[in-house]
């Protein structure tokens, strides 16, 4: 297999695990934010379920990645980081803290549906669903159908079918505008990087005329530092 | 009120401070995210202060951040402009992530609430780091402060003497890119392991090393004190870290070294590569405790006093501090419990309070040490609604502490490993027993179990042992310069009884990050337990599972349960067990 494609795929892998790694801190949040015994206990063994999928994409990956040389791989650790980075949670809180506990469940219900589907492209590139790893994840993918019925069930218990009709269609959408923003923030970084590298090349001048060697503290009472300095 | 913040560049965190200058709470971001170092601005440490301490942002004075942000911005630039146009990608980086640096704490601080408008003042970042020490320091006046980390808000190291804690003088910096923190994070990457997070394995691997003329030359070439400059010096062209957003190690570093390790590969002792990562590491251990040793020297010369603090991330490398405190000038030596960036969160709100006491208490002033466990904790409501998780999946054992740890006694004979989420937390990194995972120390099939079934951890790194005072001086050669820093794991000691070096908690060298627990704490009484089966040492590990933070309550100890073959969970709820799937 070419380098290229060996990369896509551990991307894919990568990428995955840190999806699942974000969903499970999502549920880890939400059985904190419940008083509900039952809803905790859902929330719980969701988060259980995700963190396991992490660790299984992260077991293919570090067994796909061997092989490379350790610079060639770097892109390729997980670091925690990187959710946020990488927009799989976001630093302004979780689902759970911003969205009304209807839209939460719903949220769930189509995004476990979608991830499944997801999952199809990943058993195509490790040789099907006889294989080691596609055995693996189908179970993967048997977890998320079930997590799909739990949220589906539990919100019909609270609101009509056709209330959870019109949220998987706005939930879907989302999604959809979701990757959109994301192929084009890919595109846009394309453009803007030269840009940013041309800015740089600018701003040298300036920075070389910044002397910080003025801000130097040699023998002074670091109290006697002007509190509402930023330098 | 005082309320200190560290956050965006590798640890966040709040603390707040009283009005009388006590810790009333602290709060790593990383606990409550759950995600791992998390650099975020502190959100939710902050309101869970507020709710936890009983007030609301009326009742903050001051919000105090912990570095100076347009310093710490602007120095790395100016650095790498002087290296362009190699460094022509670390600038637009940096451009480029303006509003994700502190230069944003204002606004964040803001957007808290309106009525912090006016209160938010900066700390310098070294001086959060002194005052944090400081504050779990007895003495405190004339004391000399050595602060050493990747990079501040100006500096890498500092010296200063601390007159009073309202009179700290600068004496000696090290400006950046020089670093002893940074040059020790280049070979933690090189060998594989994650920036700001790997380097204690490190330090556990460079036990593993034996001495290498050819790498022990390179090393000193890199890193050295100079002494007729009286500063340190770094060869700038081994290191990437002041140029590159990516990497930390240049290519002439990797050629002189040989190929960097593939972080997926695992580090096994039996591996034909191991022992070479472990000479590299070795080397950079014995450089790095080289350059400290002098630090150390010259703050002597400049201060004149034999009382130190020592703080900034590369004060948790606990293999250095037996040397440092073998000085001969050294009678006591502070390292506050979490001496990274975490913890100068602790001495931003210092920093708040000392200033607001100004100038009416300018030398009668003195900071209240801390407890070990500072983190307010408070699981009754998650316990009600964890109810039907419990009765599905655990039995109680036993739902009062005596009884609870009867039995437990009984379990940790039986080489069973316990977790235990108990209490108020530790301020981290080191969990000191309520956040931890314990098991016979004695035993090493315990002990494997815990650190291979549980935290699934590299073959090579140590676990420390937990013990009371009279059973570590009877079997380790113990710094009484150190005393207060074994009560939070933060040095390593020598087993000099053949009963420790055959303890599983032993490393390669023969040395143990012990604990000495405090009297009357949970790890005392659970020892005094354990008599009964003459038991005086437990491993002690903190309870997570690999790459997860510490856990911080109720749902995070059970879901390490879960995820892991834990079995037994030691609760303010009373002894619980998983019941088999």
């Amino acid at each position: 297999m070419k380098q290229a494609a060996l990369h896509r795929e551990l991307s894919a892998f990568c990428e995955t695990a840190y999806a699942e790694f974000g969903s499970a801190l999502e549920m880890v949040a939400a059985a904190k934010s419940t008083q509900s015994p039952k809803l905790c206990y859902g929330y719980f063994m969701h988060a259980k379920d995700e963190y396991n999928h992490a660790a299984i994409f992260l077991d293919i990956l570090a067994r796909r990645s061997k092989p490379f040389l350790g610079h060639n791989i770097r892109q390729y650790r997980f670091s925690p980081g990187g959710l946020y980075r990488k927009g799989y949670i976001s630093p302004h809180g979780f689902l759970i803290e911003s969205l009304p506990h209807k839209n939460f469940v719903s949220f769930v219900y189509t995004n476990e549906l979608l991830a499944k589907k997801s999952f199809e492209n990943l058993l195509k590139l490790v040789g099907g669903p006889e294989s080691v790893d596609g055995l693996l994840i189908s179970q993967i993918m048997q977890d998320e159908l079930r997590h799909h019925g739990h949220a589906k069930e539990h919100f019909l218990s609270h609101y009509s079918r056709k209330e959870l009709s019109v949220c998987q269609f706005r939930d879907t959408l989302a999604n959809k505008f979701r990757r959109l923003y994301d192929a084009n923030l890919k595109i846009l970084d394309r453009i803007f990087a030269p840009l940013y590298s041309l800015i740089a090349s600018g701003a040298v001048f300036i920075l070389i005329a910044i002397k910080l060697t003025d801000y130097q503290r040699n023998n002074k009472n670091l109290f006697d530092i002007s509190p509402s300095s930023v330098l | 009120m005082y309320l200190g913040i560290s956050a965006y560049n590798h640890e966040s965190a709040a603390a707040i401070v009283s009005n009388n200058g006590i810790l009333l709470d602290f709060s790593r971001e990383e606990t409550l995210s759950r995600v791992k170092c998390d650099r975020s601005f502190p959100k939710r440490s902050i309101n869970k202060l507020l709710r936890d301490c009983h007030c609301t942002f009326d009742d903050i004075s001051k919000v105090i951040f912990y570095e100076r942000p347009l310093s710490s911005y602007l120095h790395p630039l100016v650095v790498a402009a002087k290296h362009f146009p190699a460094s022509r990608a670390l600038i637009a980086n940096q451009l480029r992530n303006f509003t994700l640096s502190s230069t944003r704490v204002y606004s964040d601080v803001l957007s808290l609430d309106s009525r912090l408008q006016g209160k938010l003042i900066y700390c310098d970042h070294h001086l959060a780091h002194t005052l944090n020490a400081l504050t779990y320091s007895a003495k405190q006046s004339n004391v000399c402060s050595i602060v050493v980390d990747g990079f501040g808000d100006r500096s890498t190291a500092s010296i200063s003497l601390i007159h009073s804690p309202s009179d700290v003088l600068e004496l000696w910096c090290l400006q950046y890119p020089c670093s002893l923190g940074l040059f020790y994070t280049a070979i933690t990457d090189y060998l594989g392991f994650a920036v700001n997070e790997g380097e204690y394995k490190v330090m556990g691997l460079a036990a593993y090393g034996n001495f290498s003329e050819s790498y022990s030359k390179l090393f000193n070439q890199l890193l050295f004190w100079n002494d007729s400059l009286k500063t340190v010096c770094c060869d700038l062209k081994f290191f990437n870290y002041h140029i590159s957003p990516l990497i930390s190690y240049s290519e002439l570093l990797a050629d002189s070294l040989g190929p960097s390790r593939n972080h997926f590969e695992t580090l096994d002792p039996s591996s034909a590569e191991f022992q070479r990562y472990a000479d590299i590491a070795f080397a950079a251990q014995s450089t790095l405790e080289n350059v400290l040793v002098s630090i150390f020297e010259y703050a002597y010369s400049l201060c004149q006093t034999n009382h130190f603090v020592f703080s900034g991330g590369v004060a948790m490398n606990s293999a250095s501090l037996r040397r440092l405190a073998s000085l001969p000038f050294v009678d006591s030596i502070v390292v506050p419990p979490s001496p990274g960036d975490a913890g100068s969160s602790i001495g931003a709100a210092m920093y708040g309070f000392i200033r607001a006491s100004l100038p009416s208490a300018h030398s009668s002033l003195s900071l209240v040490t801390p407890s070990l466990f500072p983190t307010r904790s408070d699981q009754s409501h998650q316990h009600d609604a964890l109810s039907l998780l419990l009765e599905r999946h655990f039995y109680r054992l036993a739902d009062d502490l005596e009884s609870s740890l009867l039995l437990l006694s009984r379990l940790i004979r039986e080489d069973h490993i316990i977790g235990i989420v108990y209490g108020d937390s530790e301020t981290g990194p080191r969990a000191l027993g309520h956040r931890s995972l314990i098991c016979n120390g004695q035993s090493h099939t315990a002990v494997q179990r815990l650190n291979s079934l549980i935290k699934k951890r590299s073959l090579f790194r140590p676990t420390a042992p937990a013990m009371k005072h009279e059973t570590a001086q009877s079997h380790y050669v113990l710094h009484q310069e150190l005393m207060p820093v074994y009560s939070s794991m933060s040095a390593t000691a020598l087993a000099n009884s053949d009963f420790a070096k055959s303890l599983p908690t032993t490393h390669v060298d023969q040395t143990a990050r012990l604990q000495i627990v405090e009297n009357g704490s949970l790890l005392d009484k659970i020892l005094d337990n354990l008599r009964l089966y003459n038991i005086s040492i437990i491993a002690n590990s903190s309870l997570n599972l690999s790459g997860d933070p510490t856990c911080g309550d109720l749902v995070d100890g059970l879901m390490v349960c879960a995820r892991s073959p834990l079995r037994y969970l030691l609760t303010d709820f009373g002894l619980y067990q998983k019941r088999a799937d």
